[in-house]
Formats: C-alpha cells, sequence, structure tokens
C-alpha cells in the first residue's frame, strides 16, 4: 500500500525502545541544505548550491509515564544521545518497507509541563555521529517492522525510488527492543528480488540482545548497493529477537 | 478543448520537477510559493538627485511548495488536458534533495480547466547540465503529515521564464 497518511500511523523508536505509546508528536523532521548563493557578473539568473546539510527530528512531545523501564519518564529523563527511527506507516501501522527517518541525535532538554495532563518534551540536536556525519540524508526504508523473528529470512525484499542500483553507500539501523541471546542483524540486497546476498559491511555483528540496544552502521560513501533490500537475521546462542531495522540508502 | 484565455483558480495548477533519474513528474501540493522572476533593486541614488532611484540587477526565482505526504509509486506527468497523473511526493523528493543535478521544473496554470498547451507555464521546462532547479530543502511535519521542499537554481543556469510550453 502506498499513498497519504496520517499521524496516528507513526511510530518512534529510540535507543532500543518503541516510545510510540508515549509519543504525541515528533518533528518538523527537517532535511534542509544550506543555498550558498553563486552568483557572477553575467549570470541571467541567481543561483546557488547545497552546501551543509541539517538533519534534525525536531522535538519529541510525549507523556510523562514512569512506568518501570518502558516509560517516557524513565527513558528520557536522563539527557543521553540517542538512535532515533521514525517509521511512517501507509495508513496502517508501519510495515516493512515505509519510509523511515533515522539518525543519531544529542537529546538536548527534557522537560515537563501541563495544565491537565503532564506532558514532557525532548528537544533534539542536528545530527552529530561521526558516522552520519558523511551521510547528509535521514530518510531510508524500513527492513522489518517491530516484532520477532525465530530464523533467517527468505522473504522478497523492497525497491528504492530510483529503481535501479546506488554506488553511495548508506547507513543500517537497528533497534533491538527483546531478545535472549547472541545474534547478528544484517541486510542483504539483490539485482532482481530473487538471489540475495550479504551488502557488505551492513551487520550489527554477534550481539547478545539479552538487553536492549540499537546501533547506527555506515558503509563506504562509495559503496555499490543493489537495487533490493531485506533484513536478515543469524542466530547464535539467541531463539528469538524482537527488532525493528531500516536502510538509509544515498542516491548521490 | 483549445487553450483557454482568461481568469482562473488554483485547483488547474499542475507542479512539475525531474526525478533523480530526470523524468519528468507531478508531485501532490497544496501550497506553492509566488512564482515568477524577481529583480534584485539596487539602489544607486546620488545625494544630489531629486528622487530616488535604482536599476534592476540579477533576478532570482526559488520555489518552495508543500503539500501531503504521499509514498505512490512514481508516473508519467500527464500529457497536455489530461487529469493529472501524481507520484508521491515522498517518491521524487527524496532521492533528489541535497543533489547536484540541474532539475527541469515547471509550474503549469490551467484556465479553469486540466492545462494545456498554450496556457501560462513558468520555469525551466528542459534541463541541461548547466541549466535548471536542484532541491535543497526537503522536510516532513509528522503532525499533520505534509511536506515542505524549496528549490533554487542551479549556478549559472538560464534564467526560467514564463512561457506555454509542457515541462519534458
Amino acid at each position: 500500500m502506498s499513498g497519504r497518511t496520517v499521524s496516528k500511523h507513526v511510530r518512534v523508536y529510540a535507543g532500543g525502545y518503541d516510545v510510540s505509546g508515549y509519543s504525541r508528536e515528533i518533528g518538523p523532521l527537517l532535511w534542509e541544505f544550506e543555498p550558498a548563493e553563486v552568483v557572477t557578473f553575467a549570470d541571467a539568473v541567481k543561483g546557488a548550491l547545497p552546501n551543509h546539510c541539517i538533519v534534525n527530528p525536531g522535538t519529541l512531545n510525549g507523556v510523562m509515564d514512569a512506568t518501570a523501564t518502558v516509560g517516557l519518564h524513565v527513558i528520557a529523563s536522563t539527557v543521553a544521545r540517542r538512535i532515533i527511527t521514525v517509521a511512517i506507516g501507509d495508513r496502517a501501522a508501519p510495515a516493512a518497507g515505509v519510509p523511515v527517518y533515522c539518525g543519531e541525535f544529542n537529546q538536548m532538554a527534557y522537560q515537563a509541563a501541563g495544565d491537565g495532563i503532564v506532558t514532557v518534551t525532548a528537544p533534539f540536536s542536528f545530527a552529530v555521529d561521526g558516522t552520519t556525519l558523511v551521510y547528509p540524508k535521514p530518510w531510508g526504508v524500513l527492513l522489518h517492522a517491530l516484532g520477532a523473528e525465530t530464523g533467517a529470512s527468505t522473504a522478497t525484499g523492497f525497491d528504492n525510488e530510483s529503481g535501479g542500483a546506488t554506488t553511495f553507500g548508506g547507513f543500517f539501523v537497528y533497534h533491538v527492543t527483546a531478545g535472549d541471546g547472541t545474534a547478528t542483524l544484517s541486510v542483504d540486497d539483490s539485482a532482481d528480488n530473487a538471489a540475495f546476498s550479504a551488502l557488505g559491511g551492513a551487520t550489527s555483528g554477534s550481539i547478545d540482545f539479552s538487553t536492549r540496544t540499537s546501533g547506527l552502521v555506515a558503509l563506504s560513501r562509495q559503496a555499490t548497493v543493489r537495487r533490493y533490500l531485506r533484513f536478515q537475521i543469524a542466530l547464535g546462542t539467541a531463539t528469538t529477537v524482537t527488532f525493528v531495522s531500516s536502510f538509509v540508502r544515498m542516491f548521490w | 478543448m483549445a487553450a483557454q484565455t482568461g481568469r482562473t483558480v488554483s485547483k488547474w495548477i499542475r507542479f512539475g520537477v525531474d526525478d533523480s533519474a530526470g523524468t519528468a513528474r507531478e508531485v501532490p501540493i497544496n501550497t506553492i510559493s509566488v512564482v515568477g522572476l524577481v529583480y534584485e533593486e539596487q539602489d544607486l541614488t546620488a545625494f544630489q538627485d531629486a528622487v530616488k532611484g535604482s536599476l534592476p540587477n540579477h533576478p532570482d526565482a526559488p520555489i518552495e511548495i508543500g503539500g501531503p505526504w504521499d509514498t505512490t509509486a512514481a508516473a508519467a506527468f500527464a500529457a497536455s488536458a489530461a487529469t493529472p497523473v501524481l507520484s508521491g511526493s515522498h517518491t521524487v523528493l527524496n532521492p533528489i534533495n541535497g543533489g547536484n543535478t540541474p532539475l527541469a521544473l515547471a509550474v503549469h496554470f490551467g484556465v479553469r480547466h486540466y492545462w494545456e498547451t498554450g496556457e501560462p507555464v513558468f520555469g525551466i521546462v528542459s534541463a541541461s547540465s548547466a541549466n535548471g532547479y536542484l532541491c535543497v530543502s526537503y522536510t516532513i511535519n509528522s503532525a499533520d503529515m505534509t511536506y515542505s521542499a524549496k528549490f533554487v537554481l542551479f549556478p549559472g543556469s538560464a534564467a526560467p521564464a514564463w512561457g506555454t510550453a509542457i515541462i519534458s
């Protein structure tokens, strides 16, 4: 399904937590290049080139909730650097294949207010992580919607907007909300959506997912990424892992 | 139906822009900035002048649009007089924001019916390696699921102009 949608189908993942049930708004989901004006005497019209990029997920606004472990107050009241994924479902909860906004950002505050229900706000900084600083782009594709997996993927994958392979790299983002041992999350790519192989570098490595975690793994800026992508998981000692994974592909 | 003249309303406006492969697409919009060339006014008044005077310097024609965020698959830009066929705003804008390849971009003003050849068009209807627009901003408001985007001209580009031809 594709087309237009509404905000009730937005989901927010932060540092291995699904905070959608506590969040009311996030944004604006900024992706802007400073236009550097380049004009010479002889030019017919003013022109500009895109200079530094600004990627900023804005402010997360939610309800104050001190539920143990997963409540927004428990998660966000300590200001920290967080990996953020915002998934936007197509008139339903986000399914694999929908667009996601991803990156690693510093949370800059945690403030409570309210006349009536008590709400909290958590504004985020511009992208700061060293791996994402080489990638001026936050929009990618959700490869695995939040859910449990107990074995390797043999599914078909997802196409991209350019309709072909790209040679400008990208980065892999994951949030694991539950698990019972070690496993490796990764990305497969394919030229034909039938024969898949591992996308070099797009792997979490073996991690004990008994503890909630999130990660962002950047490929080289010149890496070839074939047309179709799908999630992959290799179980170690784990028998089940519950996670969200995404890949942000660069087009230039 | 032949091209019409006279007044019109915004529901007949069609916005076209190249995708990352250089193919013209039409994305859904519900806002658009003022369209047209605006010249930088250079004040050249001397103390001795009785009245302020100026000359027009370089013109500029940035274009900002907004509309519903949409993931519909890319489709061909509908022909003259045809019902618009929309491509998803995310589908088209995600790959081109921040790129350095000039894009064709044109705003088609249909006159009380779907635009057709002979009715006003502003922009650069055919891009080249030196002429066209660049996308420099693509931002989503997740509260109402709308987007906004901004386009500026590629340095050294020919000036966009008013014409009557369809984007190609």
